[in-house]
């Protein structure tokens, strides 16, 4: 009821505005069905037409050095035949396919950006968050530093420092720079985490593994590790929906993600408000099959509650 | 086998000094069953845990079949796998069967095969009578039944020593009776075993020899007809008047 009536404002407010919706226009920036036109590239005759269902196989014969090539085309788009001479440039026919539009592209880019940094940010955030609850003073230190400088400082900065500065001085494109600067963006939050979930498990596990003459790393691994992964599910979750938002940032140092192909396809169609409906939809997708996916894992960890 | 020479162990809290083991030097044969008594806060538990290692000595030497702990190059892990302990919060692996918490250390510390440490660990389960709840997870099974299962995990690598610190104590008083016959049982097979507990009954029935102690000194050290009948320290009458 609530919710109705707020689109219904909108919807009226819209109205008032003089705003024509175009939502017709929206699918193609999905995908568009593109014509591959085929050329010849030299002088020839049509040598065979073999029609099989909705392809044809054209072979043209090369006037000059005699060989034949041949070209896979629509039966609806042959409309030459057997012994037609074709000059150079002359059109055989054509197929039609389709192709991913620039919305599809983006929501590709996000999705394997957000990936790649997910999996970067939980390496480095279980290693940092192992060094941080560690025995060693100097381990210790590097990790809080590390986490304090990249806590305490904004995403967009570290993107700018990551592609302008390292990016230059070390001469790395703008995705890996992209995805670095997310990556250890994440690390550092998954690492506190993952020290929160280590201290939560009782100290007499971490005894009884002890006990039985496992070393500090096999107890690490095989008990303390498991439980804590469990407990910290639900907050790394929250962790990851954030980076695949955060990584819409990328799109200022020009990584074609879903938000940078929502803008360019604005340029083009001025369909302002329909897209960045689509664009906040196709995150929303993105963060709740995440969650899903989550609680899933979730339900099946809990057989031993 | 277990040897203790001025054994301390202190702690610092907040600038206060707290000496929970001070000087106790002992000597535990190897098959001889040692039952640890004492008011809480005597220092039993602390003195049971340096005698794996879970503690670092302050001061002293604990010798374990000729080992010293103290000594900074001894591998703790080897020493610890000889030593079996049973905790009083039982301390399961939560995430891992039952069957699993008594397969893992033997494969991963004894390396030994899934199949052997598997076949190991059955006949454990089948020594403390539990063999149907292999497939079971700790928290599906009541304090007693956990309990049992922690004998057996420290049984699995066979420990020439077993340390029980309050294996009782967290039990319903319903399942004290089935942890104790399962202490008890071994105790007849002749292994050696240093017990701290409150159950006065079961230290009287089944010890060779009892440590009473106090503010992290050992008081009074004798039989347990000696030491319920007729103790000499005017310290552990005042507590037996207490707890009998």
């Amino acid at each position: 009821m609530v919710l109705l009536s707020i689109v219904a404002g909108l919807w009226i407010a819209t109205k008032r505005i003089d705003y024509t919706w175009r939502w017709e226009r929206i699918p193609q920036y999905f995908a568009y069905h593109s014509e591959d036109v085929k050329t010849i590239n030299f002088d020839g005759h049509v040598t065979k037409i073999d029609k099989k269902g909705d392809l044809t196989t054209v072979t043209v014969k090369n006037d000059i050095g005699g060989e034949t090539s041949s070209f896979v085309i629509d039966t609806k788009t042959a409309n030459i035949s057997v012994d037609e001479y074709l000059m150079e440039g002359d059109t055989v026919g054509s197929t039609r396919e389709w192709k991913a539009g620039p919305l599809a592209h983006g929501l590709w880019v996000t999705l394997w950006i957000s990936a790649v940094a997910s999996v970067i940010g939980l390496v480095i955030g279980v290693i940092t968050g192992l060094c941080r609850v560690s025995q060693n003073l100097t381990l210790r230190q590097l990790s809080i530093t590390y986490i304090e400088i990249i806590r305490g400082t904004p995403l967009l900065v570290q993107l700018f420092i990551f592609y302008f500065f390292l990016g230059t001085v070390l001469n790395i494109g703008r995705l890996p720079s992209g995805i670095g600067a997310l990556g250890i963006f994440a690390g550092a939050y998954v690492a506190e985490i993952i020290r929160a979930g280590i201290q939560s498990i009782p100290k007499g596990q971490m005894e009884a593994a002890r006990s039985l003459g496992m070393n500090v790393p096999q107890a690490m691994v095989y008990i303390i590790l498991p439980q804590a992964f469990k407990r910290t599910l639900p907050p790394l979750a929250g962790q990851f929906i954030s980076l695949i938002k955060d990584s819409s940032l990328v799109s200022v140092i020009a990584i074609t993600d879903l938000t940078k192909s929502g803008r360019e396809v604005i340029t083009s169609t001025f369909a302002v408000f329909e897209i960045w409906f689509v664009v906040a939809f196709l995150y929303l997708i993105l963060t709740f099959t995440l969650s899903q996916v989550v609680a899933w894992v979730e339900r099946r960890l809990a057989v031993s509650d | 086998m277990i040897k203790t020479v001025d054994l301390e162990k202190i702690f610092v809290v907040r600038d206060q000094v707290v000496r929970a083991v001070d000087g106790i030097t002992t000597h535990i044969k190897s098959g001889e069953v040692v039952v640890v008594i004492g008011p809480s806060g005597s220092g039993k538990s602390t003195y049971l845990r340096c005698l794996n290692g879970l503690e670092t000595l302050t001061a002293g030497h604990v010798h374990i079949d000729g080992v010293d702990l103290a000594n900074r190059k001894t591998d703790m892990n080897k020493v610890r796998a000889e030593v079996g302990m049973v905790f009083q919060q039982f301390n399961l692996f939560p995430h891992k069967t039952v069957l699993e918490n008594l397969v893992l250390a033997q494969m991963k510390v004894r390396k030994r095969s899934r199949k052997e440490a598997e076949i190991k660990g059955r006949a454990l389960l089948e020594k403390v009578g539990i063999p149907e709840k292999e497939a079971n997870y700790p928290s599906q099974l009541s304090g007693g039944q956990q309990q049992r299962v922690a004998i057996a995990r420290a049984l699995a690598m066979d420990p020439k020593v077993m340390l029980f610190d309050e294996p009782t104590s967290a039990l319903d008083p319903e399942m004290v009776g089935e942890v104790l016959e399962v202490m008890k049982q071994l105790a007849r097979e002749g292994m050696t075993m240093v017990v701290v507990t409150h159950e006065m009954g079961f230290a009287r029935e089944v010890a060779d020899r009892v440590l009473f102690m106090d503010y992290g000194k050992l008081v009074e050290e004798g039989t347990p007809e000696h030491f319920f009948d007729e103790p000499k320290e005017e310290r552990a009458k005042l507590f037996l008047r207490q707890v009998l």
